[in-house]
């Protein structure tokens, strides 16, 4: 019995609560108007700042660009994390069709099975075969 | 009898109210969708379980007898006579938890594609207009706008920063909020689709994009830490949550760090997370969590989240005019932060509509500027309103 009554009431109470809240709408423009500066100057503030970071990153980058052209630093790749596939980069430029670039290490795997490997990367990943440089595949023992 | 009787009435079934049964049934729930639907179950699993705890009548594991927490100080209670979950609540409450997560966040995030294609942020950054819409609308329904900006942050789609702000300006509101944030991130492949339908064309959604180009290890290392001193220099109140995210970064990044990034990303983050999770269900109790403030809080998060794909889309449309179809604007939605979900719906929309499309990586650029997009906008709410 006094679980249904407390329930009662608390329904009651959260009613005129709820109502309450969209009743009074238009009294508190006022206090609405008040603060929409302070959101616009909030979204302003979140862009601002990241153009900067992109300014500068751009400037950074520009400039390492340039050090390292001079020193001939060779420059990593993007890893293509979406699979996590070990060993497997994307080139900068993509080769011909039926072209290959660079080494391919084979540890204990042979060359069928390897290409097949290759072409689940390719599939799974969706980055065209000519464009995903392979460094090595190694068989991994079951332990 | 009187034994029996004194025993029944000391037991949770007689202090047992409507409002406790009704939120244990809601953990319940919580725990279906965590482990059955598989909702982001490292988090819902523990909060289900904090608001389980901490609803179960007598056990008093979020009392505060001695007032630690702004309660009214029992004469002669120590601080030993608090409650545990309320012990270790102290840590979100002190901002410490999501700060560490964060860490744990900063030494998983590659910003490579960031650092590729430095655009990608003004997506990350228009990705975050839902927190200011969701905040007007807030005031509009009579919270206050301390209580309006946590609801609003929703709209990061970031739960740590979520919980950070939340724990500072409103903190009576946490458990509706958290489980807002996190229950729209699971989400994410069901509301951002049909948000990036509505707003693009069918050409738009079929532009390929050009390779990104190939960034040095010197670029990433020094990359978080320009992003710091820019960020606590402009704002400083977002210095803790920018800090440790580019300070696991750093771990990760610079390479003679590797044990230490090893223990942010996994077994630190994974112990964060379980004391997070479970303080933050524990202060769903029946009172706060079972009014109308929480059905509309889970109303403003679904407009927030939706507001602030619509951003990032906008934006991205924006970027394909300005560079001549060079931009997908699909990539606009990833600028929420949720780390990489939306990354992936941007790739699996843009492969629906041409197969040959791979967005992933170019989705990753804004997806990791709309974290560091969300703890600026915290900055700035925790600057404006923080005490």
């Amino acid at each position: 019995m006094r679980f249904f009554e407390e329930f009662m009431t608390d329904i009651v109470s959260i009613g005129a609560e709820f109502k309450d809240k969209f009743v009074n709408i238009p009294a508190r423009l006022p206090a609405v108007l008040e603060q929409l500066p302070t959101a616009l100057t909030g979204f302003i503030v979140v862009l601002s700042m990241l153009a900067i970071i992109a300014i500068a990153i751009l400037v950074f980058s520009k400039v390492m660009y340039s050090f390292s052209k001079k020193k001939g630093e060779k420059e990593t790749v993007v890893e293509t994390s979406a699979n996590n596939v070990a060993g497997a980069t994307v080139s900068g430029t993509p080769l011909a069709d039926g072209n290959s670039a660079g080494k391919l290490d084979l540890v204990d795997v042979d060359e069928s099975t390897a290409a097949v490997i290759m072409a689940i990367v390719s599939d799974q990943s969706g980055i065209p075969l000519n464009r995903l440089n392979f460094k090595s595949i190694k068989k991994v023992e079951d332990k | 009898m009187e034994i029996i009787q004194q025993l029944w009435q000391s037991s949770g079934f007689a202090l047992l109210g409507w409002k406790e049964l009704v939120m244990i049934l809601v953990s319940f729930v919580l725990f279906y969708l965590a482990i059955s639907k598989k909702f982001e179950p490292l988090l819902l699993v523990p909060i289900a379980f904090g608001i389980l705890l901490a609803n179960l009548p007598g056990a008093d594991l979020m009392a505060d007898p001695a007032g630690l927490f702004g309660g009214v100080a029992q004469e002669g209670a120590h601080w030993y006579d608090t409650g545990v979950l309320r012990l270790i609540y102290a840590g979100v409450k002190s901002s410490i938890f999501p700060c560490l997560i964060f860490l744990g966040i900063g030494a998983m995030t590659d910003f490579g594609p960031l650092l590729a294609n430095p655009v990608s942020l003004l997506l990350g950054a228009a990705a975050q207009l839902g927190i200011y819409v969701a905040f007007i609308i807030a005031l509009f329904l009579g919270f206050t706008p301390e209580e309006a900006a946590s609801i609003g942050i929703i709209g990061g789609a970031d739960g740590p920063t979520a919980i950070l702000l939340t724990g500072q300006l409103a903190d009576h509101l946490l458990a509706p909020i958290a489980v807002a944030a996190y229950s729209y991130m699971a989400l994410i492949p069901i509301i951002q689709p049909k948000i990036m339908k509505l707003l693009t064309t069918d050409k738009e959604r079929k532009v390929e994009m050009k390779q990104l180009r190939s960034v040095s290890k010197t670029e990433k290392i020094i990359f978080p830490i320009i992003v710091l001193v820019i960020c606590a220099l402009l704002i400083p109140s977002c210095a803790s949550l920018i800090g440790m995210l580019m300070l696991g970064n750093l771990f990760k990044e610079c390479g003679v760090t590797d044990r230490l990034s090893d223990t942010a990303q996994n077994a630190l983050t994974n112990i964060v997370t379980i004391l997070l999770g479970l303080t933050v269900g524990a202060t769903a109790n029946g009172d706060a969590f079972l009014s109308p403030d929480t059905i509309l809080i889970i109303v403003l998060g679904l407009i927030a989240f939706s507001c602030s794909t619509a951003g990032g889309v906008l934006f991205g449309k924006l970027l394909y005019i300005v560079t001549g179809g060079k931009i997908n604007p699909l990539i606009g939605a990833a600028g929420v932060s949720a780390v990489p979900m939306a990354a992936r719906v941007a790739q699996v929309e843009g492969r629906k509509y041409n197969p040959t499309n791979f967005l992933l990586m170019h989705a990753m650029g804004p997806n990791v500027a709309g974290v560091i997009g969300s703890a600026v906008a915290a900055g700035f709410l925790l600057m404006m309103f923080g005490k």
